[in-house]
């Protein structure tokens, strides 16, 4: 083995003195005022006990957090909800690559045809890019990489380059992913917990990345494609602003309940509060996985900067309009 | 004494603070951003909190009370959480949007310090 030259940390920081000054300035400006709040022994504020006071009554539902979220609040979970998609919009516009794509991550290899066509070699940039684009390459599924590393023997040295993990892995996913996408979809469907549908959207991506760790994006790949998970999300966006207006519309009031309250402790109990919740989770589970995936596909876009013309040169960052053809 | 919790929210976000102005390796500023929403998620739920009391849910409250005696007894606030709720999801928008925001940074000026990302300069 070649001996690995020590990795020396070098972290460079800013005026640290100024950043103790203005920590600690804040700090104690902070402390004091809260040394001033209200403390455990103080009286439920009014808008808690009217959240408390009309859970059951007004909405048949033994949840007044949900209560609170869906129903009181409304307006506010909407606004979030609107919040949360500008910025996986946001996120989706900035990790977006220079030419459309169908998947999220091993599709820049139609770029590579298009790269090698006008005469541009990755190995003309130098060594370490190309060594760069190889890894990523092989980590992507496009190099010379075996389904699972199975048949490595254990200890080889050199990185795993197989897509999936190992039969250990696997197994733990494969064991996991169900039991964890029957508690993600309890959670919204029944309501029973804090907000519903935020954190059954949460537990969603987790098994959406579970199963992409475990097994690779060639087995997740179609059903997580752009495409499809967008239009998912805007369908979940879209269900909420109806849920939303239709109070309007029907009982004059944004947010106000339309639907017959079903009997306590049960499925259909809380009126519109399942309904959005269960939007929410639509809208909540395919925008972080959006915004997950979408991260996780970008970083792959070795744009020429190096060599560019100059017309980039001060833009902070690429365009964000496909060009319409090979620039050099 | 839940004037603890208030001060290790102080203290957290003052930790983060300090990252966010001292680092200058991108990623750290973004984990010192987590840190300071981190703090209010610890300082909602703090304010919450109640002596004696039990979570706002009105199944079958423990004591043998009904859920109406619940209603208007010792409960934690239900309205913070909500707003803990929604603290954690403009937090994970903020810290999608950044780190998106830095990897593409990253690809063009190949580094993550912040100091050498001068193209705004002057």
């Amino acid at each position: 083995m070649k001996d690995i030259p020590e990795v020396v940390e070098h972290e460079p920081s800013h005026r640290r003195a100024v950043g103790v000054l203005m920590a600690a300035v804040v700090g104690g400006l902070l402390t004091v005022a809260m040394l001033a709040l209200p403390r455990e022994n103080a009286p439920l504020p009014g808008i808690a006990r009217y959240a408390m006071s009309v859970a059951l009554p007004k909405w048949h539902t033994t949840e007044p957090v949900s209560e609170v979220v869906y129903g009181t609040r409304g307006f506010d979970t909407f606004g979030e909800t609107f919040l949360l998609l500008a910025a996986v919009v946001g996120t989706m516009t900035i990790a977006r690559r220079r030419e459309p794509r169908q998947g999220f991550i091993g599709e820049e290899l139609a770029g590579w045809r298009e790269q090698r066509r006008i005469g541009e070699s990755p190995a003309a940039e130098g060594d370490t890019e190309a060594e760069a684009r190889q890894a990523d390459a092989w980590e992507q599924g496009s190099g010379p990489q075996s389904a699972t590393p199975d048949e490595t023997p254990l200890g080889a040295p050199g990185p795993e380059r197989a897509a999936a993990m190992t039969v250990v892995v696997r197994a733990s996913v494969r064991a996991i992913a169900p039991v964890l996408l029957m508690a993600g979809l309890y959670l919204a469907a029944w309501g029973y917990s804090p907000g519903g549908g935020f954190p059954a959207g949460a537990v969603l991506l987790g098994v959406v990345l579970f199963v992409y760790v475990g097994y690779g994006y060639r087995r997740v790949e179609r059903v997580i494609r752009p495409d499809v998970v967008e239009t998912l999300e805007l369908f979940g966006a879209l269900a909420i602003v109806a849920i939303e207006v239709l109070g309007l519309v029907l009982k004059g009031s944004f947010s106000a309940n339309f639907l017959p309250l079903g009997p306590v402790g049960t499925i259909r109990s809380g009126g519109i509060l399942p309904a959005f919740s269960d939007a929410e989770f639509i809208e909540v589970g395919t925008g972080l996985t959006l915004a997950v995936f979408g991260l996780l596909g970008m970083g792959h876009d070795w744009s020429r900067d190096q060599g560019e013309p100059a017309e980039r040169g001060s833009a902070g960052t690429d365009p964000p309009f496909p060009k319409s053809g090979p620039s050099t | 004494m839940i004037v603890g919790n208030y001060l290790a929210g102080v203290a957290l976000f003052c930790i983060g603070l300090y990252a966010v102005l001292t680092k200058r390796n991108l990623i750290k500023i973004v984990m010192g951003l987590s840190l300071m929403e981190a703090s209010t998620y610890l300082l909602l739920l703090s304010f919450a909190y109640r002596a004696h009391s039990t979570a706002p849910v009105l199944l079958n409250p423990p004591n043998g009370q009904s859920a109406e005696q619940l209603a208007k007894g010792q409960v934690a606030d239900p309205v913070l959480q909500n707003i803990c709720l929604t603290a954690i999801v403009i937090g994970v928008a903020v810290t999608g949007v950044s780190l998106a925001v830095i990897v593409r940074i990253a690809q063009h000026y190949r580094t993550l310090d912040s100091d050498r990302v001068r193209a705004m300069r002057g």
